[in-house]
């Protein structure tokens, strides 16, 4: 080939395809969706984030946990994702409005957490799981975070904070507790906001046999 | 189509690149073994959570992403390189001129990979795959790739009169993708004010596919295109084949990211390209497979006097894999099931290690003599190296696809409980932390070798041998 400038052209005009249909379009389209608000009750999906949360959603991704967890519901007619009950809909675009960055994922290593918050234990078994995976579940291979955690002695009173009924080999000595740091009770904030069962138009609840 | 005889241009143009290229593969290697080291670290850490566990700069979500950001922007970035400007330098028989700012671009964009890998460790990563380095890292890796890219459209626009080899077509595509690529990514992704998490699944799904098919692979297979028919001193099977090759290939690669979101949260007409893509995908791979392989028709016994043409061929031969699987994972009934399962691990795997470094390694087994005028010191090292990738990657993508599929079907059967998923993958995660120990080993043969090469030129004793036995 020695048409230089129909080379360059070609590999030019094939690649702004492209980003024209998958970066420019959803740039302008997706980028600009707004949240619904309910105009009887005034609710707003999807909900805004706790200052908490924000921070949580901050080591979430610090740490990699998307490594791990999706965050997606395909719809029912493709998978079973829904009859896993791995939320009550599909996930759609507005989902992840409040997401920075939106964590979908590409492994399910270890459990999707697209709708965690609807079927999450009370907040003291949250903070037993990520400091000891292994010590609640058995044969789990979720890492431990306890370094997300402190371990002190007690003096005085015992915290009201502190982790309790913890076992394994990472349990506190007697005279010792396991409090969570800012950021575990961000991370467990960020996890426990993870509800996507609010109405949007364009994902209605899919039903399941 | 073929370079043919060329005198006494191509001491002049190697002596040129000295330098740079080898610094380039310097680093490369350094990055290729610090990179399987933490791949072999992940895998273990999969199948044995209490391994090096504690410290948070050790927890298996920093060290996956610091493996891979280290292996695609550390070791096949750098080598890539390397192979462009030494390809862009032989083919248009030019010698490099000021090569002191593609040496300073060498540093700094390894520098910059360096700060971008303890970055991640540190918890300062963005999560977003391929575009974990923080945005300081990812400018600095930007302005690097500019002063290496302006060098390289510097030597094609300087070559020798003549026609362009397909080899400089794919180079110079490369070259012109890769930056609107990277700077699109990090300019919605991590710059600033990233575009609205609503729109960031698919940028990020472009930005990924597009950094191995619009990056890596048009590399990896412009080495092909060149080493292939100059080792063996013959032609391609035909230029038109190559002709609609690369021109499909431009056309569909951009495309394929897409067949990753299936089911996923865009809109149903680019889930629709995204497979439409992946499966036409199928004709430029098959196209240029017939091309290069074909080429080899008859003449498979070179295989055993050229480590070149072996990890080039082998290379080849993953890129007709990787391909086959990504058209077959987008068929939304397959995606279905092992969409999110170990399988797209093997798959990674495969591109990485299967296509990407074995095809690199080609052009740099080739390369390295020319720059040093000597031949490799250890003929068996080689063998182990290529025996050691070769199994590992096989036996390694094996594993994980078989355990992958295990895992997909329980995933998917609303009878069975998550945990039997993780049960049923971990013995086959354990062979592939095997596999990655053994490409740590392989990639230390490399590196020593390619060290022992490089050291030798300082040898007093050393004399330049023939450059006609070095292949």
């Amino acid at each position: 080939m020695n048409r230089m400038p129909l080379l360059i052209f070609g590999v030019f005009l094939t690649f702004a395809a492209a980003w024209l249909g998958l970066v420019a379009y959803p740039y302008l389209t997706l980028g600009r969706l707004q949240p619904v608000t309910d105009e009887s009750s005034g609710d707003v999906s999807p909900p805004p984030l706790s200052g908490l949360a924000v921070a949580g959603q901050k080591i979430y991704a610090a740490n990699g946990c998307v490594s791990c967890h999706s965050q997606q519901v395909r719809p029912a007619y493709l998978t079973s994702d829904i009859a896993k009950k791995l939320g009550p809909r599909r996930t759609v675009a507005r989902d992840y409005l409040r997401d920075q960055p939106a964590f979908t994922g590409s492994l399910r290593i270890g459990q999707d957490l697209a709708n965690y918050g609807l079927r999450a234990p009370a907040l003291s078994d949250i903070h037993r799981h990520l400091y000891d995976a292994q010590a609640v579940v058995p044969g789990s291979i979720m890492p431990s975070y306890r370094f997300l955690y402190t371990m002190r002695k007690i003096s005085g009173q015992p915290s009201n904070e502190a982790l309790t009924g913890l076992s394994g080999p990472h349990a506190p000595a007697p005279g010792f507790e396991v409090v969570p740091s800012e950021d575990a009770d961000g991370l467990a904030a960020y996890l426990l906001s993870l509800k996507r069962d609010y109405a949007l138009p364009e994902a209605p609840q899919e039903i399941t046999e | 189509m073929t370079a043919s005889a060329q005198p006494p241009i191509p001491e002049k143009v190697d002596a040129s690149l000295r330098l740079p290229v080898l610094i380039f593969f310097g680093w490369a290697a350094c990055w290729l073994v610090l990179g399987t080291f933490l791949c072999a670290v992940a895998g273990l850490k999969l199948v044995w959570p209490g391994f090096l566990d504690g410290p948070a700069f050790l927890t298996y979500g920093r060290i996956a992403p610091a493996a891979v950001n280290a292996l695609v922007y550390g070791w096949a970035s750098s080598a890539g390189f390397g192979i462009v400007l030494w390809l862009l330098a032989r083919l248009g028989r030019t010698p490099l001129s000021y090569a002191v700012l593609p040496v300073a671009a060498a540093i700094f964009w390894n520098l910059g990979v360096f700060l971008g890998v303890l970055a991640i460790l540190a918890g300062y990563s963005r999560s977003v795959f391929l575009l974990e380095f923080p945005g300081f890292v990812s400018a600095i890796l930007f302005v690097a790739y500019l002063f290496i890219a302006v060098w390289g459209i510097f030597l094609f626009h300087r070559r020798a009169p003549g026609s362009v080899f397909v080899s400089a077509w794919y180079l110079l595509a490369a070259l012109l993708w890769f930056p609107w690529l990277y700077f699109t990514g990090n300019a919605l992704l991590v710059w600033g004010h990233p575009v609205s998490g609503s729109a960031q699944a698919p940028i990020a799904s472009w930005f990924a596919s597009g950094i191995i098919s619009l990056w890596l692979a048009p590399v990896a297979l412009a080495g092909a295109f060149y080493l292939i028919p100059q080792i063996l001193g013959r032609r391609l099977v035909s230029y038109n084949l190559s002709l609609l090759g690369f021109w499909s290939f431009a056309l569909f690669a951009a495309w394929t990211g897409m067949a990753q979101l299936i089911g996923g949260p865009v809109p149903a007409w680019m889930v629709s390209t995204g497979v439409v893509a992946s499966i036409l995908l199928f004709i430029p791979v098959l196209v240029t497979s017939i091309n290069l392989l074909g080429s080899m028709r008859g003449s498979f016994g070179a295989l055993n006097w050229s480590p070149s043409l072996l990890f080039t061929v082998a290379g080849a031969g993953s890129f007709l894999l990787v391909y086959i699987e990504g058209a077959l994972l987008a068929l939304p009934g397959v995606n279905a099931v092992f969409n999110f399962s170990d399988v797209l691990l093997g798959q990674g795997a495969l591109v990485l290690f299967g296509f990407v470094s074995m095809s690199f390694f080609g052009a740099i087994y080739y390369i390295v003599p020319r720059l040093t005028g000597q031949a490799w010191p250890c003929d068996c090292l080689i063998r182990w190296h290529f025996w050691l990738f070769t199994i590992a990657v096989g036996v390694g993508f094996l594993c994980l696809t078989f355990g992958g599929i295990a895992q997909g079907f329980a995933l998917s059967d609303p009878g069975v409980e998550f945990a039997s998923s993780v049960a049923f993958a971990t013995p086959f995660r354990f062979m592939g932390a095997l596999c990655a120990i053994a490409l740590l080993v392989g990639s230390k043969c490399f590196a020593g070798l390619f060290f022992r090469s490089v050291l030798s030129i300082f040898e007093p004793s050393a004399k330049p041998s023939a450059p006609g036995v070095i292949v």
